[in-house]
């Protein structure tokens, strides 16, 4: 909903005080699905997106590839990849423009520990950058050091909030 | 929902209508060149009136939707577009038979009135099979959508129609030179099924509103139109001079009743589905 | 903020290009298809039988080919989700449909260019009027075609039998511009008048109906 793509039954939604539909290149998502092509390669698909936030250069583009673990001149097509490094370049497309809010949709999931907490600790750096991150996960147990504030919903109902303590699991 | 308003209309659409339909049978003179039969006239001409409006009521409900998102011009914008076809099949059944004696041919393809007529049912069927087929949330504000694009091709099929087959000779389906009394015979008819077809209308806007406030996705769509088909198998293999003219004249009547009382009983079922699935939401 | 509109419209394109390239999975088909339906055709509608309707059977089967190769157009989009990608950073909706129709537009024409050598083969057709009339009617039906097939085609998607809707939708609302289509390549055919009424309101038809499809592409992109 956040991210304008379904419609909230009342109300709307500001960020930093903008529309959420307004405020689109200053987001970054990443869903359950790769919503990446599986016939180019993992830098012809972030030049592609890239077009769309305005963005030409390569530059941010390897930065973001380099900061996920990957190899910006990996000429293999994302069709190829393993689950682990669709992932990864999925989380690529979504923090090459430095969004200040970040959305993530179980970015943990299918993923190997070791990549698990690069990401966190990736995450982390960009939180302490200043961006906003909003991250839904079954896997609490890797935020424990990361996150600020938690929500806990049970069948669509807020239950529990707060914020999060050192080794709270 | 059943205001006593509701029933007291449906009474005076049962009166005008059975009025209007002694006029045209009885009361209004026999047509010199084709006889009793053009008597369907009374029946054909209304129910494409009625459908038309419907289909324009169509166009402004959904343009008002995709406005204001308000689930009545959802409710209304699909109402318009059922009870419209149903209106249409009736015309584009009667339209033939009518043809069929006075002409000889059941189609003519340079018929004007006939083609569009047949291009808006299928437009009209085609948004309904939309509405049918679209995912639960979908639905509204692409059907919307589509009766923007089907009422923007209105005009132009009649364009089309006018501007690439007047080079051939059309046997026009119509009555030229109108008698002043079979005017006003007609006009009574017109204004008796535009009432009968606001009762409809409200029915099952009625009906649609419920629906939706059970938030059923899956309520059925489907033209009455199927229904008229099956009533007429004898009359398509006789040629005109071996069959007593009445017979189309009945024929003509009977297919536009038996489709509109076949939507009635079709809506009725639907009703009683309706009812027990919002007792079930009620209690679970 | 994103690119200039035209630059996205052309890179939609030239993304829709690279990717058919690499797989080429549909132009092949496509071609095949389109060489079985014209051989279909010559077998079902005899030479001289036809010559009075070679207009109308051109038009269907330019338009079952066009149909079978709509139905794939958000295919790859739809696949890995892209299409929500798309649809959550800030580039106007309206670049992506100009880039998805005028990349149908080149494959259909590359269709086309095809299937009339065939045609020509199979049918003996010589035309008599001036060949560039011919060619305009069938840019602009390819285009009326392409432009309301692309917009159906992205409403299908949230449809449960996605393949049968777009012909489904797209048919009638067609129905005006295909007369058009088939009186105007028969008047050029036989050189028995001009075709300019036909053309005229085939480009009235697209200016009308480019612009709805524009208008609504976004509402129909977020139904949801």
């Amino acid at each position: 909903m956040i991210a304008g793509l379904n419609e909230p039954t009342e109300g709307n939604i500001l960020i930093y005080g903008i529309p959420n539909k307004q405020a689109l290149d200053r987001m970054g998502y990443m869903a359950h699905a790769p919503l990446l092509y599986d016939e180019l390669s993992g830098m012809e698909n972030l030049r592609f997106f890239a077009q769309l936030y305005g963005i030409s250069s390569d530059a941010p583009l390897t930065k973001a590839m380099e900061r996920v673990g990957l190899d910006p001149k990996l000429e293999r097509r994302v069709g190829q990849y393993s689950q682990g490094m669709r992932q990864r370049l999925s989380l690529a497309r979504a923090i090459f423009h430095e969004p200040k809010l970040l959305l993530l949709d179980e970015p943990f999931s299918n993923v190997d520990p070791d990549s698990a907490l690069q990401i966190a600790t990736l995450l982390a750096g960009m939180r302490s950058g200043g961006a906003t991150i909003l991250l839904v996960t079954h896997q609490v147990g890797l935020l424990a050091n990361l996150a600020d504030e938690y929500l806990m919903l049970s069948h669509g109902q807020l239950i529990d909030h707060g914020p999060m303590t050192r080794g709270q699991a | 929902m059943k205001t006593k308003l509701f029933f007291a209309f449906a009474a005076f659409c049962c009166a005008f209508l059975a009025y209007g339909t002694y006029q045209g049978l009885v009361v209004a003179p026999t047509e010199e060149t084709m006889g009793d039969v053009q008597r369907i006239f009374y029946v054909h001409v209304p129910a494409a009136t009625v459908g038309f409006t419907l289909f324009f009521v169509n166009f402004l409900a959904s343009i008002f939707y995709l406005w204001k998102r308000s689930p009545q011009a959802d409710a209304l914008a699909a109402t318009s577009a059922e009870v419209g076809v149903v209106f249409c099949t009736v015309v584009l059944i009667t339209g033939p038979i009518w043809a069929r004696y006075a002409w000889g041919v059941w189609w003519s393809p340079w018929d004007m009135r006939l083609n569009t007529t047949l291009m808006l049912w299928l437009l009209y069927m085609s948004y309904l099979i939309l509405r049918r087929s679209s995912s639960a949330g979908s639905t509204s504000v692409l059907a919307s959508s589509l009766a923007i694009f089907a009422f923007l091709d209105v005009p132009i099929v009649y364009m089309a129609n006018r501007w690439f087959r007047t080079h051939h000779p059309s046997p026009m389906i119509g009555t030229p030179n109108l008698d002043p009394r079979m005017q006003t015979i007609l006009f009574i008819n017109m204004l008796a099924f535009l009432c009968f077809g606001t009762l409809i209308a409200w029915f099952r806007y009625e009906m649609e509103r419920t629906a939706q406030k059970i938030n059923i996705a899956h309520v059925q769509r489907a033209a009455g139109g199927a229904a008229g088909m099956l009533l007429l198998p004898a009359m398509f293999f006789a040629t005109p001079s071996h069959v007593n003219p009445h017979a189309y004249l009945w024929g003509g009547y009977i297919a536009a009743w038996g489709i509109y009382l076949g939507y009635l009983f079709f809506l009725m079922s639907k009703l009683a589905r309706l009812k027990k699935e919002a007792a079930e939401v009620e209690a679970g | 903020m994103s690119a200039p509109f035209t630059k996205l419209a052309w890179t939609n394109v030239s993304k829709d290009l690279r990717l058919e390239w690499r797989s080429r999975d549909v132009f092949n088909s496509m071609m095949f298809f389109a060489l079985i339906v014209v051989v279909v055709f010559s077998f079902a509608f005899e030479r001289e039988d036809s010559k009075p309707v070679m207009g109308g059977l051109i038009w269907i089967a330019f338009l079952f080919s066009t149909t079978m190769a709509l139905n794939q157009s958000w295919a790859r989009e739809l696949r890995n989700g892209v299409l929500d990608a798309y649809r959550v950073s800030p580039a106007p909706a309206e670049a992506l449909f100009l880039g998805k129709c005028l990349g149908n537009f080149i494959l259909i024409v590359l269709l086309e260019c095809l299937m009339a050598p065939l045609f020509v083969i199979f049918y003996n057709l010589s035309s008599v009027g001036p060949l560039w009339q011919l060619v305009l009617v069938t840019l602009l039906g390819t285009w009326a075609l392409v432009v309301n097939g692309t917009f159906f085609a992205a409403m299908s998607i949230r449809t449960r039998n996605r393949e049968l809707m777009l012909p489904l939708l797209l048919l009638p609302i067609s129905i005006p511009a295909v007369l058009s289509m088939v009186t105007g390549t028969a008047q050029v055919l036989s050189g028995d008048g001009s075709p300019n009424v036909q053309l005229k309101f085939l480009a009235g038809f697209c200016v009308i109906f480019t612009t709805a499809c524009f208008l609504l592409f976004e509402t129909v992109l977020n139904a949801e």
